[in-house]
């Protein structure tokens, strides 16, 4: 694992990607620094990161395309996948080489708040509640840009793909606010997602009886708790996609409520698709 | 050291891998033969652990591949088709993060690595990077990679593509020496290069095993294929009337193309009689000069045409594997 992160660490800074990303995540974070703290003479260091957080779109997918993808492309998984470490521990040490890179800017900016406190009072607690969830946010997408880079060889399709998905990510509350929020409709939507899933697992798996059973028991119980308990789909679709929407945990941390519950959500993010990858991985050696 | 039973690898509707079984000894160096797809790769793949099988086992000096994967992968040092580098490593970085994964101890890591560099003759591009270095210094250092670690079983597939006759003769050396210590498994598609170094052979074609018999078998065989191929200055009819009256030959056949005033033909003779010197004789007291005489060596196709055809008279009795005797 420790010989993975070295070299992946050293990969970003042997190549333009590394200082490429820091470079950019500094301008743009000293603009609005610049803009908002010092011209604007606002002692809130965290109106900054909610408004720059859209950086993300941009930025993680250049960290995290070339991840697997590179590897498929070149065959040096071949390497990885037969050396003795196991596919977990391979997958941690890159994660963790990128999440460092992302750690070294944000410790830089982590110094911002401290400039400003030479001027005049700055409320530290919420400052640094949100640096700190500003980089659990980033860590859960390169988790996601990473599982994004394992299930294709073209680094163009992995930057493009994770671009998509996160701009999807914070576009999700604005959706949310479209969909209808009765229940019948609810009912609906909820329904042909199952259908939806249940094909996804018949793809993957190419078994017919299974995937048709999966479908079958997963509407009936759907059915019934909609005529048992139609109040539980009230609302539903945007409790669903609120949970999905990684960056509206975000706002609350700026409003300064970081608490143990917006922690858990990102860390289990992070593991949610640290597991996939391993698992994307794991699967492509079997078809 | 390595047993292979009843492998099978599907790809949807299509067999890579048919029901494969064979056993490597310690110290033995096992060549793997067969045309371009006919399965050499993927059953490398599964014996590596880079991709699993269908069904069938794969146990590695003790450890079972998809049981054990972290143990059996530690005895094994392979040497894919594609090199598996990174270009913008130098060769000493990149043999350095190898030792790493493959938990070399930090006390012997330098020392191994001069030593590998040393044997796979690349130390003095040590300090370039890979995506600078020509195709043969590649296939080297992909070699080295495989050595690093010393692993009691080294599995190289094409270990020459890409190099110059000299570097081949060279890395066959190197593969001999290295038989002293580790146990050998390499694919090619060249006969002679499979037959130079190793002590058992495997054909297989299309995933399935074809013959499986020892080197010096397979080469006796290939050689004394009892046919001779001439060039004589003559005309056919007076040849037709030399061999005729000739007792060992059983056969012979004209060529199709003929230049003018030349013939030729390839003759076949019984088991185990040297005909040459009669041959000789005969066309000399008949005034026919002969140009060129050599006996025709079976080329790695015509075995494979020959047992093909055999075992698909003999798949009715579900009898695939043949002795290279019964060709």
């Amino acid at each position: 694992m420790l010989a993975i992160y070295k070299k992946e660490l050293r990969s970003y800074f042997t190549s333009m990607t590394g200082y490429v990303f820091i470079a950019f995540f500094l301008v743009i974070i000293g603009i609005y620094f610049a803009v908002y703290n010092l011209f604007g003479q606002l002692a809130n260091f965290e109106y900054i990161l909610s408004d720059a957080s859209f950086i993300f779109v941009i930025l993680i997918p250049i960290l995290t395309m070339r991840l697997m993808a590179e590897e498929k492309k070149q065959k040096t998984d071949q390497l990885l996948l037969t050396s003795p470490v196991p596919i977990s521990r391979i997958i941690v040490g890159k994660f963790l080489a990128v999440t460092t890179v992302y750690f070294i800017a944000m410790v830089i900016i982590s110094l911002y708040p401290l400039i400003t406190s030479q001027y005049g009072l700055v409320p530290f607690k919420i400052a640094y509640g949100s640096i700190l969830g500003f980089f659990l946010l980033g860590a859960a997408y390169i988790a996601i840009g990473l599982f994004v880079s394992s299930m294709t060889e073209s680094q163009v399709v992995a930057a493009v793909v994770s671009f998509l998905v996160i701009l999807l990510t914070v576009f999700m509350d604005g959706i949310a606010g479209m969909l209808p929020t009765d229940n019948k409709s609810a009912f609906l939507i909820l329904a042909v997602l199952l259908l939806v899933l249940c094909w996804i697992t018949y793809l993957m798996m190419k078994n017919i009886t299974l995937s048709l059973l999966l479908a079958i028991v997963s509407e009936i119980i759907l059915t019934a708790a909609y005529f048992l308990k139609p109040g539980l789909f009230d609302g539903i679709i945007i409790k669903i996609t609120g949970w999905f929407s990684v960056i509206a945990r975000f706002s609350d941390v700026i409003m300064g409520v970081l608490d143990i519950s917006t922690i858990i959500y990102y860390v289990s993010i992070v593991f949610l698709f640290l597991f996939l990858t391993v698992q994307v991985i794991k699967k492509s050696r079997w078809s | 050291m390595i047993e292979v039973k009843n492998l099978v690898k599907q790809y949807g509707n299509h067999l890579a891998v048919d029901n494969l079984s064979f056993t490597v000894e310690k110290g033995q160096i096992l060549g793997f033969l067969g045309p371009n797809g006919a399965g050499k790769s993927t059953t490398m793949n599964i014996l590596t652990g880079y991709i699993s099988a269908t069904e069938g086992t794969v146990v590695v000096d003790g450890h079972d591949i998809f049981d054990e994967p972290e143990e059996a992968k530690k005895c094994i040092g392979y040497l894919p088709e594609l090199p598996p580098l990174y270009p913008d490593l130098t060769v000493r970085e990149y043999l350095n993060f190898v030792a790493d994964l493959k938990q070399v101890k930090r006390s012997e890591k330098a020392q191994m690595i001069d030593k590998i560099m040393n044997m796979t003759k690349v130390t003095d591009v040590a300090g370039r990077l890979i995506k600078h270095l020509s195709k043969g210094y590649k296939q080297r250092v992909g070699l080295a990679q495989a050595i690093i670690g010393f692993p009691e079983v080294l599995i190289l597939d094409e270990p020459t593509v890409g190099l110059d006759p000299m570097q081949i003769t060279w890395i066959r050396d190197l593969i001999k020496d290295l038989k002293k210590n580790h146990t050998i498994i390499l694919s090619s598609h060249i006969l002679s290069e499979v037959s130079a170094v190793c002590d058992q052979i495997i054909i297989i074609n299309k995933g399935r095993l074809i013959v499986s018999d020892s080197a010096d078998n397979l080469s006796k065989h290939i050689t004394g294929s009892n046919q001779l191929h001439l060039q004589v200055k003559g005309d056919k009819e007076a040849i037709q009337n030399i061999l005729q009256t000739m007792e060992a030959v059983s056969s012979f056949e004209f060529d199709k193309e003929t230049i003018d005033g030349f013939t030729s033909l390839t003759v076949y003779y019984r088991d185990n009689q040297d005909v040459r010197e009669e041959i000789f004789y005969a066309f000399s007291d008949a005034r026919c000069a002969i140009i060129e005489m050599h006996s025709t060596h079976m080329s790695l196709e015509d075995i494979f045409l020959e047992v093909t055809q055999d075992s698909k008279t003999k798949e009715d009795n579900k009898e695939v594997t043949v002795n290279a005797g019964d060709l």
